[in-house]
């Protein structure tokens, strides 16, 4: 094969939410890769051209917001797809992401088949698993 | 040309640091960096408390912000746990983690206000708590987030109370996690983190 | 010696997981898998010259307190605190490339540049960093013909200033110095030890600071370039906070900072901007229009 596998940072602060979305997003085929907060994320990002993010909203040093505005301003550019999840369901959550540049807000706790329906639609065309 | 040594100190160097009255007066300087500078200066000025709580909502420059909670932090007082602590609600994402994180610094007076948060009503606050306790260096956090496993109502709340308690998770806590999973059946990612957590 | 079930005996699997967890969240470095005999070792190390007997005793001490001398120990222990002329130098490269070029554009160009272009080496210990980055400016970057540059040091120890300033050195650091740069400006002063020219001595400008001390550090202002290397990782949560806040203070909007090759600003402070270089990231302090 000479594919190359789909490329995914997963953003959370928590080690168990990461582990959860990760080992989901491997099974499922997509290469995996993790960011502890907002900027790890911009950081791995400058360096690694991911095919999606899944960015969690409440995180130290750089909340998820300014993480995906940092993701599409010029210091990155990605024009990769963002899924947040988020444990917030306030009223105008789901506008800021989209906002900052968020394609789709989901409010958790997000079943294991629809991680990954919505991630592989969200990366559908950028390789295997498409 | 080439390697220069400077010589004569320059005027600031030499200067007697900024007196408290102006570096409280700057903070409402029109320049960003001013005020920054000003907010560091106020470190360990207890009358400038009142003014930085006062003022950490509304500014929206983040490397002020930033200044501003360093300064508030290092004063492990009440009043600056019940100042922050307020920010924990709010809908400004990058204000109540950047005060969550500079409550998980107050050991002597967060524990105080720890029981008034773990029964708030808002979920969200008692997930940012649980943000709190994950880091904040004190024997009680453990029991506090233990506490939080066993008796919120919400599942978000659970599973982020678990992530807290995690590293320093032992066998004992092994009962209280799988109770979790009994009293939210439907949530997967709990039931997840604790078959993890158990392995 | 104890008879602890952790010490000698290794880590377990969870154990490994939770403190390599623990260590990235307090200091930003990482270790792989590849690491963990490395790690083990270490850790049974730091647990044997503790008062404690197992890993787990050991790790909550860690964990609950912000008392320095436990993670001190384990910092020493883990990373590699030595410093000679030229190490990590693939950074060196990166401001010679790429960082100065891009400071001289801003600064309005080679012909155009007001006022010196300013490097500090914070800390500076015995004075390897700013007299390494002296000699490579001197060596092989040109445009220092045509300007000017003010290269400084500073340290919180005394100790290692006064021997900074003296600058006589043993073969171990000097051992990555080309030949030719070592007849060139360094002779012998005996004992097996070589001393740096005058020249350059003079041309560096030493410190004594506290990189956390805000007034202390209001002196410093403008710098275009800083290296900060191996040093926030040492700080508590605030401390690191506050020092970052005072070196954003120092540099000039625009200005590169450098910390050392397995540290990264991510676990400290939002205020700089990640930049990629060829070499590896930098930050900057961001200019007002790229905020």
């Amino acid at each position: 094969m000479t594919e190359t596998p789909v490329k995914v940072l997963v953003v959370d602060d928590a080690a168990t939410v990461r582990l959860y979305h990760t080992s989901l997003l491997s099974e499922a085929g997509f290469h995996v890769e993790e960011a502890a907060n907002g900027l790890e994320a911009v950081e791995s990002a400058l360096t690694t051209a991911y095919d999606l993010f899944v960015v969690d909203v409440n995180m130290p040093k750089m909340d998820g917001y300014s993480c995906v505005e940092t993701l599409r301003s010029e210091t990155v550019g990605t024009p990769a797809p963002v899924l947040m999840i988020s444990t917030e369901d306030r009223p105008g959550d789901a506008d800021r992401a989209y906002a900052a540049g968020a394609n789709l807000y989901m409010v958790k706790p997000v079943s294991s088949e629809r991680l990954v329906r919505v991630a592989r639609m969200l990366t559908a065309g950028s390789g295997i698993p498409a | 040309m080439g390697l220069v040594r400077r010589n004569a100190p320059p005027p600031e160097e030499t200067a007697a640091p900024p007196s408290i009255d102006t570096l409280m007066s700057q903070l409402d300087d029109p320049d960003p960096d001013c005020r920054r500078e000003a907010a560091l200066g106020l470190g360990g000025a207890d009358e400038a408390v009142p003014a930085l709580l006062s003022r950490v909502a509304g500014e929206a420059e983040p490397a002020v912000r930033d200044a501003m909670l360093t300064t508030l932090a290092a004063h492990d007082t009440a009043a600056v746990a019940e100042g922050l602590a307020v920010h924990l609600a709010t809908d400004d994402a990058g204000l109540r983690t950047a005060a969550a994180e500079a409550l998980a610094t107050m050991p002597v007076a967060v524990p105080a206000i720890v029981p008034r948060l773990l029964a708030d009503p808002d979920h969200d606050v008692r997930v940012m708590t649980a943000m709190v306790l994950a880091d904040l260096p004190h024997p009680g956090s453990q029991t506090w987030l233990a506490q939080m496993i066993a008796e919120d109502e919400h599942p978000n709340v659970v599973t982020a109370a678990i992530d807290a308690l995690l590293p320093s998770l032992g066998p004992e806590h092994h009962d209280l996690l799988r109770a979790a999973v009994e009293r939210f059946p439907e949530d997967p990612f709990l039931r997840f983190t604790v078959e993890a957590a158990l392995r | 010696m104890t008879s602890a079930a952790t010490a000698g005996a290794g880590l377990s699997d969870a154990e490994f997981e939770k403190f390599r967890e623990y260590f990235y969240k307090r200091t930003g470095i990482q270790f792989t898998s590849a690491k963990r005999y490395f790690v083990d070792k270490r850790i049974d190390a730091c647990i044997r010259g503790s008062k404690f007997d197992t890993f787990t005793s050991w790790f909550a001490a860690l964990r609950l307190s912000e008392r320095s001398d436990l993670l001190q120990e384990l910092i020493n222990q883990l990373t590699v605190n030595e410093t000679y002329f030229l190490r990590e130098d693939y950074q060196f490269d990166s401001m010679l490339r790429t960082v100065l070029p891009e400071v001289l554009e801003a600064r309005g160009g080679l012909n155009r540049i007001v006022g010196p272009v300013k490097i500090l080496s914070l800390p500076c210990s015995t004075g390897e960093e700013p007299y390494s980055i002296a000699l490579r400016l001197l060596e092989e970057w040109p445009p220092i013909d045509r300007i000017d540059v003010e290269i400084h040091g500073a340290d919180i120890d005394s100790d290692v200033l006064s021997k900074a300033r003296h600058a006589s050195y043993g073969e171990r650091s000097l051992q990555r110095v080309p030949k030719k740069w070592r007849d060139k400006y360094f002779s012998p002063v005996g004992g097996g030890r070589f001393q740096l020219d005058e020249g350059i001595r003079g041309a560096v400008t030493l410190h004594q600071v506290n990189v956390c001390d805000t007034n202390a550090m209001r002196a410093f202002r403008d710098f275009d370039v800083v290296f900060c290397r191996n040093v926030l990782i040492y700080f508590d949560e605030l401390s690191s906070r506050r020092a970052a806040e005072n070196l954003y203070g120092a540099m000039r909007p625009g200005g590169y900072l450098f910390l050392g090759h397995s540290e990264s600003m991510s676990r400290i402070s939002p205020i700089f901007t990640p930049t990629r270089l060829p070499e590896g990231i930098v930050y900057q302090r961001p200019t007002g229009a790229n905020r």
